[in-house]
């Protein structure tokens, strides 16, 4: 764990860019404007309370919403204009997704949940399953290769669905609140995993927690509060705002 | 495509119990359409004028073939009603299937696809299955059908999953699974299928007039398009009536309810109307032609014996009419079955709603009779406009031969009615395993 500063590593260049967001959802006003850039290698923390519209800026950052305005632009592309087939594309190999839990396909074993990014772009099996196979030793769970997600321990699941997001070398991945459904252990165990395996492989990773402790693992760390993004922890929004409001 | 085989045979191999569920009550709807339209072609494929020694000569002379090929092609209408409810079988599971995997990338257009293969599988091994009992009840029969009926079998066995592949896409087409786990629907709006059937049922009757006001076409029968339109509307108008009525009684009731079961079961109604009337449709249809059917053998077989025939002379015409009974009685059959899979698979898919009832002390006799209500409060009146047509059309041919009216064919929707919570009643043993506060934990 280290201190997230305000200000992104020096050098790196913008991979992606979110400008002036809005999206409601009904009558409730998930975003209002909110801006951010991801930087190539970077763990950016977003933080922020329950309500603040973490999840919607991570869903229209990777693709899954189209926000109502503004604009995400991802190597000279915005997403909002791209069709389906091309943002399920970029899902499948520019970037990698990992919610608190239920993304994994009971169906399948951990190795073919692995191997399945792989195997929907058309890899032989044989290759696809290789490939998933050292990425479950990375993340220390290939005894679970033949194991179904009901087979196996939340800990062990959000490893697993750690490493089908890393197994297509994404250059992003986004994780929501990913260790939200486990106990301390678990948490600290999985978010190691990941930052880890994330810096070796020069992954940016936009991390959304309300967990300061988990927030400590990012290099970086930006607040939201009422669907706008403010430089600093959401904890000093919170406290400032409170001074105003006081 | 290869990849979508492949992605689709790793799934089919890890499925679980209510997959393989799905998948063994397709195959054997496939199997029994395959049954049918095969028994089809083999009539069809018959030529002139001859000597076949079963159904006491009913399918000796074309014309009688011709009724006989069309009686087992109408059977495939509850078939693929039957079909219809295999399909919704553990869909919420496979919506959140499809999410995950476009989680993984896969685009809308590769879950359609893998959605498609899933369903020509189980198409394909029912329809082998049913030519493999098929040729077997031949080589008994002893029959060798001509080469051009082989020709026909071929179409028929490849038919079947080469249909089914294109029709799960098209039942899929306004669904776009996404990854964050929610089905959007887009389309048709409530009931606007009924009002479809209604448009149908206009236009046949419309031209039937027309045709009677100036008849001219050789070979057109205004009476057969007549009781066709009159089939078609009270059928649309009984399943309309379903969904209005589950909304209406539901709204209602939410508000006014004084027991805890018809609170219940008000509000599943308030919520959702036309599941109802999705279950219902075929069933509906079935009791208006069942109603008609009974109501025009009565009265057939009174003007016959009016008419002098001996027992003898009237086999032909009684083996003819107690055929299509039993075709009427397979598809009322099909689809009760039907009805009993809709609803064990809307239990199935409130699981986690109906545990937490449970968990919260509602005892499990009021989430039975909940259910059985369900079931009962938007089905009596659309029973009783689907009898209400069945009658017309028996009394409109009663008025044209002559004759009494018998009143046999009024016991047909209350009759109907009983073995519908019969067939509700088969999912109560699954409400009881799947109402248990245990399930919180699973689901």
């Amino acid at each position: 764990m280290n201190t997230p500063t305000e200000q992104p590593l020096s050098g790196a260049g913008v991979l992606i860019s979110a400008r002036g967001l809005r999206k409601s959802y009904g009558r409730t006003e998930a975003l209002r404007g909110a801006s951010l850039d991801l930087h190539e290698g970077e763990i950016l923390a977003v933080t922020g309370t329950s309500g603040s519209g973490k999840s919607t800026l991570l869903h229209c950052l990777s693709g899954i919403v189209r926000p109502d305005e503004g604009a995400v632009t991802y190597g000279g592309e915005e997403l909002g204009l791209l069709p389906e087939q091309r943002l399920s594309e970029l899902r499948r190999r520019d970037f990698g997704v990992v919610f608190q839990f239920g993304q994994l396909i009971p169906e399948l074993t951990a190795l073919d949940n692995v191997a399945l990014p792989l195997l929907l772009a058309g890899a032989r099996r044989g290759h696809a399953h290789r490939t998933a196979g050292e990425w479950l030793e990375r993340f220390g769970v290939r005894g679970q290769a033949d194991l179904r997600p009901g087979g196996m321990s939340g800990g062990q699941s959000q490893r697993v669905a750690l490493a089908r997001a890393l197994v297509t070398g994404p250059r992003a991945v986004f994780a929501d609140e990913p260790t939200g459904a486990l106990d301390t252990l678990a948490g600290e165990q999985v978010m190691t995993a990941l930052v880890h395996t994330a810096r070796e492989a020069g992954t940016a990773v936009l991390l959304i927690t309300h967990d300061a402790q988990i927030a400590a693992y990012a290099d970086r760390e930006v607040g939201l509060r009422d669907g706008v993004v403010h430089s600093g922890p959401a904890a000093v929004l919170g406290q400032e705002a409170a001074r105003r409001e006081g | 495509m290869k990849a979508d085989i492949r992605i689709a045979w790793i799934l089919a191999r890890g499925s679980d119990r209510r997959e393989w569920w799905r998948f063994s009550l397709t195959l054997l709807g496939a199997l029994l359409a395959t049954g049918f339209a095969l028994a089809a072609a083999t009539i069809a494929a018959v030529r002139g004028q001859v000597s076949i020694p079963y159904a006491h000569g009913l399918l000796d002379r074309p014309g009688e073939r011709a009724g006989v090929v069309l009686t087992l092609v109408l059977l495939l209408v509850p078939v693929l009603g039957f079909l219809g409810q295999c399909a919704r079988i553990g869909a919420v599971h496979r919506h959140r299937r499809m999410a995950g995997m476009r989680l993984a990338g896969a685009s809308p257009a590769q879950v359609r696809r893998l959605a498609a293969v899933e369903s020509a599988f189980a198409c394909l091994a029912g329809s082998s299955a049913g030519f493999a009992a098929f040729a077997v009840l031949l080589a008994v029969a002893g029959h060798t059908p001509p080469p051009v009926a082989w020709a026909a079998f071929v179409a028929v066995v490849l038919a079947v999953p080469v249909v089914a592949a294109p029709v799960s896409v098209f039942a899929l087409r306004h669904v776009v699974a996404s990854p964050l786990d929610h089905v959007r629907r887009t389309g048709p709006d409530r009931g606007r299928r009924a009002a479809l059937g209604v448009v149908l049922a206009a236009a046949l009757i419309a031209v039937a007039g027309l045709l009677l006001l100036f008849p001219g076409g050789k070979g057109v029968t205004p009476f057969a398009l007549l009781v066709l339109g009159l089939v078609l509307l009270t059928g649309a108008g009984a399943i309309w009536a379903a969904g209005a009525f589950a909304a209406f009684v539901g709204r209602r009731l939410t508000l006014h309810a004084k027991s805890p079961a018809v609170l219940i079961a008000a509000s599943r109604l308030a919520h959702d109307p036309w599941a109802a009337a999705r279950t219902h449709a075929a069933l509906l249809l079935v009791t208006v032609v069942g109603v008609g059917f009974l109501g025009v053998r009565g009265v057939l077989l009174s003007a016959l014996g009016a008419n002098g025939y001996r027992p003898v002379d009237l086999a032909f015409y009684t083996t003819g009419i107690d055929l299509a009974g039993a075709a009427v009685l397979v598809a009322l059959t099909i689809s009760l079955c039907g009805l009993a899979v809709g609803t064990a698979e809307s239990l199935a898919t409130r699981r986690r709603g109906l545990a937490a009832q449970a968990a919260a002390g509602v005892p499990h006799r009021v989430l039975a009779r909940a259910a059985l209500l369900e079931t009962a409060l938007p089905l009596a009146p659309a029973l009783l406009l689907a009898g209400a047509g069945g009658t017309v059309v028996y009394l409109a041919y009663a008025t044209v031969v002559g004759g009494p009216v018998p009143l046999l064919p009024l016991v047909v929707p209350v009759a109907v009615y009983a073995a519908c919570l019969l067939a509700a009643a088969t999912s109560l043993p699954l409400l009881r395993r799947v109402a248990h506060p245990a399930e919180l934990r699973f689901t």
